[in-house]
């Protein structure tokens, strides 16, 4: 018995590619820690949807991820983190800028080539790859992210969305094995968000790169993901698959903004109707009530 | 603030837009050591009209137009302080003013002129991006270059940052116009604040941002693109080295002739 329990730990250990443990820290001359015992495993190959009320921690959880906490911001730091095997506190971030891509909230401000392409090369250059590999790389990333007709044109020339997908191109060239999206849409109207949860979709799932996606719009990004962590005044609340986190009572009181459809579900059940699953997008939703009414009149 | 306008780059393809940066800024420095080694008119004349088939080729005649407008004002001035100075200094009571001394001083004010001319052209035809490139081929420090290419990127972020702050103040009853010097000069602490404080947190941002796109891994960094000399540049590079080779022959042999142009002017 114990054995079998071993065995299957280390396999999850194997196929795990974050892993934190007991993790808490206090920003320099903060008074209260922003993380408080934060344990989490995340799989290779995962689509996280990390969400909870402002100020609860997501940006500081993202800073760990790629070693700007504690080599950029001091503080103290407690507990152990691990990401794509590297122990964080011993890697400088360059080290780990090659296993972890991270694309910051505002894209004004982390575009400051005078040409698309040539921010896209910044990190490449900072690797110090050799010309020819790097143009290879610059267009193939141009290309995945959809901006290679961009590539000349001024960064601040474009549009916010525009913007946010050269933030992920420049990101995704390093080739990264995990990328993390801190409120990537937050400056964008519904459409461009919605381009750029395309954008990281396909990554997620043509590439196999983890994702990592600190989002409020549940309903346009949860179609993507299969694992949810809320987060709640530093502390993670709800941890698990999309379907059980949404449909849980502490995601509604936490303020969670829980997809319609999920809500629908809800209500429905509340009413008497039960769906066979939850549902997290319309299509679905429209799926299985059109199920539910051949049913009756059958 | 229209000199500076007169030094915004625009894209455009040309000729002298293609030249490599450095070969162009070999032929400014030339013309700046031309300008400096002349003090008479005629000389100065000549180095004003060279330069204009350059203007035309980069077809930046509109812009270049206007950074000369913004220069005339200053060139006034350098006129009008080099005649009354020295007048008052060398000639007091006698009058009318000497020819020399109008000479003199029209000379100084070609001579800034052709400075403004010369450098208004390098920055109208070189893009802040190609100029950065060249500093870094020039085994400059890549941080210093890197702190150039991002200062005139966020040069219209901030202009844009100023503009809303100063219309949020006004908002608020803030009146930008009113008083003497000093309180004028005041006036504008309200939006000085919250555009350093803002100019503080964007740096923390890019920094972070930097950091993230792994800067600093190696010091053997490479670059995206590269500036090759082309044949145009061996062109301008010769043109640049005649010119100076002439002048100065010139100047070591012909100095004393080179006729004076006040008696032509005055008739
Ligand atoms: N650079 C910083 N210095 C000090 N405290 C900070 C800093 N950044 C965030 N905090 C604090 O840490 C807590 C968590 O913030 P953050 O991680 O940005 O939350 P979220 O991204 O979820 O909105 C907040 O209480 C905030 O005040
Ligand atoms: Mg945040």
């Amino acid at each position: 018995m114990d054995d079998i329990l071993c065995e299957s730990r280390t396999v999850n250990k194997t196929l795990a590619i974050i892993n934190t443990l007991d993790l808490k820290y206090t920003y320099p001359g903060g008074t209260a820690p922003s993380l408080v015992d934060v344990s989490l495993t995340i799989g290779k190959g995962d689509y996280v949807i990390l969400t909870g009320p402002s100020g609860c921690g997501k940006t500081t959880l993202c800073r760990c991820l790629n070693g700007l906490i504690p080599h950029f911001y001091s503080g103290k730091l407690e507990g152990e983190i691990e990401v794509a095997s590297l122990m964080v506190p011993e890697h400088s971030i360059y080290e780990l800028a090659r296993h972890v891509g991270l694309v910051f909230q505002n894209p004004e401000n982390q575009l400051f080539a005078l040409s698309v392409e040539k921010d896209v090369a910044f990190g490449l250059e900072n690797l110090g790859m050799p010309r020819e590999d790097m143009r290879a790389r610059v267009d193939w990333a141009l290309q995945m992210t959809g901006i290679y007709d961009l590539r000349e044109r001024a960064p601040h020339e474009l549009s916010g969305g525009q913007q946010q997908r050269v933030a992920i191109a420049c990101v995704l060239a390093m080739k990264p094995d995990i990328m993390v999206l801190d409120e990537p849409t937050s400056f964008l109207d519904p459409l461009g968000a919605q381009k750029i949860f395309e954008v990281i979709g396909d990554l997620n799932k043509k590439l196999g790169i983890t994702v990592i996606l600190v989002e409020h719009r549940l309903d346009l990004a949860s179609e993507y993901a299969n694992h949810v962590i809320v987060m709640d005044e530093g502390k993670v609340v709800l941890d698990g698959k999309p379907l059980d986190v949404f449909d849980s009572e502490s995601a509604r009181l936490i303020g969670v903004g829980i997809p319609k459809a999920t809500r629908l579900y809800q209500a429905l059940r509340q009413g008497g109707v039960h769906l066979d699953r939850v549902p997290v997008n319309s299509q679905e939703a429209t799926l299985l009530l059109q199920e539910v009414l051949t049913r009756d009149r059958g | 603030m229209s000199v500076f306008e007169g030094f915004r780059f625009r894209r455009v393809l040309s000729p002298i837009h293609q030249l490599d940066p450095r070969a162009k800024f070999f032929y400014v420095c030339t013309v700046f050591v031309i300008a400096v080694m002349f003090n008479q008119l005629m000389p100065l004349i000549l180095l004003f009209l060279i330069q204009l088939p350059f203007v035309l080729a980069a077809g930046v005649q509109k812009e270049w137009i206007r950074s000369m407008k913004g220069a005339s004002f200053l060139a006034l001035m350098i006129f009008l302080f080099n005649f009354l100075f020295t007048y008052f200094y060398r000639e007091y009571p006698t009058f009318p003013p000497s020819s020399s001394l109008m000479e003199y001083s029209l000379a100084m004010t070609l001579r800034f002129i052709v400075l403004v001319e010369s450098f208004s052209i390098f920055f109208l035809t070189t893009s802040p991006d190609r100029l950065g490139l060249a500093l870094e081929q020039s085994h400059i420090p890549y941080e210093f270059c890197f702190a150039f290419t991002t200062a005139v990127r966020f040069v219209p972020v901030l202009a844009e940052e100023a503009q809303t702050i100063m219309d949020a103040q006004k908002a608020r009853g803030l009146e930008l116009e009113r008083g003497n010097f000093i309180k004028r000069i005041r006036n504008y602490i309200p939006i000085l604040i919250p555009l350093i404080v803002s100019a503080i947190r964007r740096s923390l941002e890019l920094a972070e941002a930097m950091e993230s796109r792994a800067w600093g891994a190696t010091n053997k960094r490479t670059n995206l693109y590269v500036l090759k000399i082309a044949r145009g540049d061996y062109i301008l590079a010769i043109i640049s080295i005649g010119m100076l080779v002439l002048a100065v022959y010139v100047w070591l042999f012909m100095r004393e002739q080179i006729p004076s142009l006040i008696p032509w002017i005055t008739g």
